[in-house]
């Protein structure tokens, strides 16, 4: 069927990385594109081929659908894997590439359309059976007196979500009538500019539930297999910080995870959906499971399903890009172990997570067994402060739960990100949570019980020690520059020299 | 040097007479400090054991993140401290707060106005940056007494955006 010989990238960051990656394995020649802030990324320089596609503002660069086509023609790529977020969910750029004979690495534009337009989505999968939340459906773009007026028959408290919505963007919880107004305005000002899209819908916020998701992959000769859930319910604010394969919450329950798995496929097929795609579920404690919404385009967190799946979703989706049939079947699938993904965002989270700009001098990578890292991130890089301020993915593999943890404490405390604030000190303060380590928490969990340095720290005295042997040491540096060459070379005083000529 | 150096309500003396040793409430501890790759990441061998943290000096004295937590440390000059103790009590703290741009970004709005009340905890500013919208609150009570920057504004990291007098 269709050829896959070259491959342009219409994304940034670790994703466009861990694409080249893929496509590098299979022998075919890649291309990135890149806004002005982006000369220096790690994914142009790993590819073979790039192209300037415009101004930093995504809107102005990696959203600009004829920029990154032409860049395609211009290169002779005959495909383009969009990553996540940008343009992967758009049925436009989806359909702009068929019009030009590129193959999508994705699915269809009318699978998208149905699952993109969140109300079009519910009513399909609810026609095909498949349960959901109650919320605006079938009612597009609503104005906000209109919504104003039906959000009472939802009930409070509710969400907001943008229609172009993911990754928590344009998102707000409501508890009061009295707030909706200044929650609409600031939902769609955001989703505006995150999506140039500022519609929004309302969904009623189920409380206690976790949120678990389905990864499914279908061929384009109609076999459609799940490959386990994701429990994501370790979020703030909507974003995913955690995520792991399998759910401590379906566990051993082979039945729940059957009974998710294939309504997940149930619901793919109702939108003829090829390719991989994720189906998310709300859970609440009786095992009820309702369908919140598909992303139709590869996940973040998909490296947690590689690792306890064994297989490359990446170039699987390659695959099934090419026509051909996916190289497993459902009876061929088997978890095994447990996988952990920690984000690693540039943030500070002892400053209520306030992003943090600017050079990484220092970049020590954690590895040894069962831990990777997808990043974009090296020594020397400085992070523009035009795009999402995730910078890595740690993830980690045990046999069993306790053993990735255990490894996943390990390697976040050998990763060292100098010059910019990172939240890998939330992610330590969460793996030594008792909650968290007994799998007890839901979507709520990080905002309602969770809070960092909760725990009494552990070496107030090394830290004391520490803190005055630096202190002491810029006293003394202090003092050298008046009596220059006065005494003898000690390490603290190659230390300052080391460090001025750095400056 | 001796010093005093205080972690929350515990306070060390420590006292540092050559680059082997620390003597720390009368015990001494052979010590060695060595920057990694000259970054503010440092490795401490202190009797033999082994720790890595990042040292920074901040606004309000010293931050150690060590193994997953963070440290506030005050570290003073213990001669130092017996001088202010006998020059009285220190003057009280008052005065002007200069909201800074914690970040590079754009100002999608001012919610206050000059001359505008405000209490702890008023959202003051929105600053968009890596595609979040945050909000900056005022710390304290008081009056905005300037402001430097307006909506739609592209704004450095630290620059003063307005003013709240107290």
């Amino acid at each position: 069927m269709s050829n896959v010989t070259k491959v342009l990238i219409a994304n940034r960051g670790e994703i466009a990385v861990r694409i080249i990656r893929a496509c590098r394995e299979l022998g075919i020649p890649t291309v990135a594109v890149y806004s002005e802030a982006d000369r220096n990324a790690m994914h142009v320089r790993n590819a073979d081929e790039a192209y300037l596609i415009g101004a930093p503002p995504a809107r102005e660069s990696y959203l600009k659908i004829d920029t990154i086509i032409d860049a395609a023609k211009k290169s002779g790529a005959d495909a383009i894997h969009p990553g996540y977020g940008f343009l992967a969910e758009r049925e436009d750029f989806a359909q702009a590439c068929a019009d030009s004979g590129i193959t999508f690495i994705g699915p269809k534009p009318s699978s998208i359309a149905a699952m993109g337009d969140k109300a079009v989505a519910r009513a399909t999968v609810t026609k095909a059976g498949v349960p959901i939340v109650p919320g605006t459906e079938g009612e597009g773009g609503l104005s906000d007196e209109e919504i104003i007026a039906v959000a009472p028959q939802i009930g409070f408290p509710l969400l907001i979500k943008a229609t172009a919505g993911g990754g928590g963007k344009g998102m707000r919880e409501v508890f009061n009538p009295e707030d909706l107004p200044n929650a609409l305005a600031s939902a769609r000002r955001e989703a505006e500019s995150a999506f140039g899209d500022g519609n929004v819908y309302l969904e009623k916020l189920v409380t206690g539930a976790r949120h678990i998701e389905i990864q499914i992959m279908a061929d384009s000769q109609g076999n459609v297999i799940y490959l386990g859930e994701r429990e994501c319910s370790i979020q703030r604010r909507h974003q995913k910080l955690l995520e792991e394969a399998p759910s401590p919450f379906v566990d051993d329950d082979e039945d729940l995870r059957k009974r998710m798995g294939d309504v997940a496929c149930k619901a793919a097929a109702a939108v003829g959906y090829i390719n991989a795609g994720t189906i998310e579920f709300l859970v609440d404690k009786e095992k009820n499971f309702y369908f919140l919404e598909m992303n139709t385009r590869l996940q973040v967190e998909h490296p947690v399903t590689e690792l306890v799946t064994g297989m490359d979703i990446v170039k699987e989706q390659i695959r099934i890009a090419r026509g051909r049939k996916l190289s497993r079947e459902q009876h061929e699938i088997k978890l095994n172990g447990w996988a952990i993904e920690c984000r690693v965002n540039a943030e500070d989270p002892y400053n209520n997570f306030m992003p943090s700009t600017g050079t990484v001098s220092a970049s020590i990578l954690p590895s040894g067994p069962g831990v990777r890292v997808d990043t974009c991130v090296y020594s020397g890089y400085t992070i523009p402060r035009y795009y999402d301020s995730m910078i890595s993915k740690v993830i980690c593999w045990g046999e069993t739960r306790g053993e990735a943890i255990l490894r996943m404490r390990r390697a976040l405390e050998e990763y060292k990100i100098v010059g910019v604030k990172t939240n890998i000190p939330f992610h330590q303060n969460l793996l030594d949570s008792h909650r968290f380590m007994a799998g007890q928490f839901d979507t709520r969990f990080l905002e309602e019980r969770f809070h960092i340095g909760e725990e009494s720290p552990k070496h107030p005295d090394i830290a004391a020690i520490l803190a005055t042997l630096v202190a002491h040491h810029q006293t003394q540096h202090a003092a050298q520059i008046v009596q220059r060459g006065a005494r003898d070379t000690s390490n603290w005083k190659w230390v300052g020299r080391y460090e001025r000529m750095h400056r | 040097m001796k010093y005093l150096t205080t972690i929350g309500d515990k306070t060390y003396t420590i006292e540092i007479n050559d680059d082997q040793q620390v003597i720390v409430d009368g015990v001494p501890y052979p010590v060695d400090l060595e920057a990694v790759s000259g970054q503010p990441l440092y490795s401490l061998l202190i009797n033999n054991q082994s720790f890595e943290a990042f040292v920074d000096q901040g606004d309000e004295g010293w931050r150690v993140l060590l193994r997953g937590d963070l440290y506030d440390v005050k570290v003073e000059d213990e001669r130092a401290v017996r001088l202010a103790k006998s020059a009285g009590a220190a003057v009280a703290q008052s005065g002007d707060f200069h909201l800074k741009s914690p970040m590079p970004g754009l100002i999608v709005a001012i919610t206050v106005s000059e001359g505008q009340a405000v209490k702890k905890g008023d959202i003051l500013v929105i600053l968009e940056s890596m595609k979040m919208q945050n909000e900056l609150k005022s710390p304290r009570d008081g009056t905005i007494s300037r402001l430097k920057a307006k909506g739609g504004d592209t704004v450095e990291q630290n620059q003063i955006l307005l003013t709240v007098s107290g």
